[in-house]
């Protein structure tokens, strides 16, 4: 199947660059880590609901922005009708060294470097719930990708923190992060999130990054946006509770299979490498075996710096 | 495939990336972001298939490095090509039988 097969009636038609007819003239400016990301052509009904969804993060207009997007109409009639009954949100990607393609749910989106990032999302939805839902969908991609320009990395993983640090639960589905975060928010631990977080290189360790992605268990917005990462651990459910190091090279595994979207892009996969090289470097690793007993969170506070 | 011999060249697949961290090696297939970690002599083998040289010329190579004798590195050597090639890391480019390597 070629790219946008699944969810396009015209894939030759894909935009071939960033333009169109706006929704509206209104923009926003959202304070996200990698950003500020200025958001532009929305209409008001549009801004109302992104404004809704990211509450908190919203920025003046005019504020200076890193990295701009741009929305455009597209008529519905471009867009495949498809039964959702169990389907799991997927998009479609084409890759390429300057540009990203994407398809998915009544949504064509690229970025481009040119040399810096910027984004454009087409799609039929002038509101609500369904048209925050495509942008954020989008908005997560193009955040992974801005934070791998920035020597950092999005992780599908859960991050905890005590107010001071934080510590990176990693694995796959199923793996227990939700499971470990609740474990933890049970025994007073704040919980960033149990879906997506962002790692960026900072002086000393790396810092735990809050992202707007938060998963089920995320506390509201608030409170310091980024912590000192105190170690990456890779989750195995047990009857027990067992700690034990990995070397750095299970760790980077562990990682690079956690990075999403940018792990399927071979014009990027040497970046990705070496940043999350430097990450499995400069914070210590483990595999964590937890029960639901509860002394997972007591081991993690234990763990040396 | 035909069955691995000392005198199969293999080389690494162009969508192979990887990275060799204290002694081991983090693989990432592109095409299906698979990712592996392979231990010394794994690493080792990625290493040196260049698609030159034959799996006869990588235990020579090695052979200085390992405190092993020839035929249990020689095993070694020549499983792991059979894994890595079953795991779509390695492809074969020409068998050296006895005649072209003579």
């Amino acid at each position: 199947m070629s790219f946008g097969d699944g969810f396009l009636r015209f894939p030759d038609l894909f935009p071939g660059r960033r333009g169109g007819e706006p929704w509206g003239e209104r923009s926003l400016v959202l304070d996200v880590a990698g950003g500020p990301y200025r958001v532009a052509g929305l209409a008001a009904a549009q801004e109302e609901a992104v404004r809704r969804k990211f509450d908190g993060l919203c920025r003046a207009a005019g504020t200076a922005a890193a990295v701009a997007i741009q929305v455009f109409r597209a008529p519905a009639a471009d867009f495949l009708e498809r039964d959702v009954r169990g389907w799991e949100y997927m998009l479609d990607m084409e890759h390429s060294r300057s540009s990203v393609l994407l398809a998915g749910m009544r949504l064509m989106a690229r970025l481009d470097w040119a040399p810096g990032l910027t984004g454009g999302l087409w799609t039929c939805e002038a509101a609500g719930e369904e048209w925050a839902s495509i942008f954020e969908n989008y908005f997560r991609v193009l955040a992974a990708y801005r934070l791998l320009g920035a020597g950092g990395a999005v992780l599908h993983s859960a991050g905890v923190s005590d107010g001071t640090s934080a510590w990176l639960l990693l694995g796959p589905s199923g793996a227990g992060k939700s499971t470990s975060s609740r474990l933890c928010l049970e025994r007073g631990a704040s919980v960033l999130s149990d879906d997506l977080n962002a790692v960026l290189p900072a002086a000393g360790a790396p810092r735990l990054v809050r992202l707007p992605f938060a998963g089920d268990l995320a506390g509201p917005p608030g409170g310091p946006p980024s912590y000192p990462l105190k170690a990456v651990l890779r989750l195995v459910k047990g009857t027990e509770d067992r700690l034990r190091p990995i070397s750095p090279a299970a760790a980077l595994a562990g990682l690079v299979a956690a990075a999403p979207f940018v792990n399927h892009d071979p014009w990027r996969h040497e970046a990705l490498l070496g940043t999350l090289e430097r990450l499995a470097r400069s914070v210590p690793a483990y595999e964590l075996v937890f029960s639901l007993g509860g002394g997972l969170w007591d081991i993690l506070r234990a763990i040396p710096a | 495939m035909s069955s691995i011999t000392l005198s199969t060249v293999f080389r690494r697949r162009s969508d192979v990336r990887y990275r060799r961290i204290e002694g081991e090696a983090v693989v990432l297939r592109q095409s299906a972001a698979e990712v592996l970690v392979l231990n010394e002599v794994g690493a080792s083998v990625l290493d040196l298939a260049d698609g030159e040289h034959s799996v006869r010329e990588w235990i020579e190579a090695l052979s200085g490095e390992y405190e092993t004798d020839a035929e249990t590195l020689a095993r070694d050597v020549l499983a792991f090509a059979g894994e890595l090639a079953e795991a779509g890391m390695l492809e074969e480019v020409a068998d050296r039988g006895p005649e072209s390597e003579a």
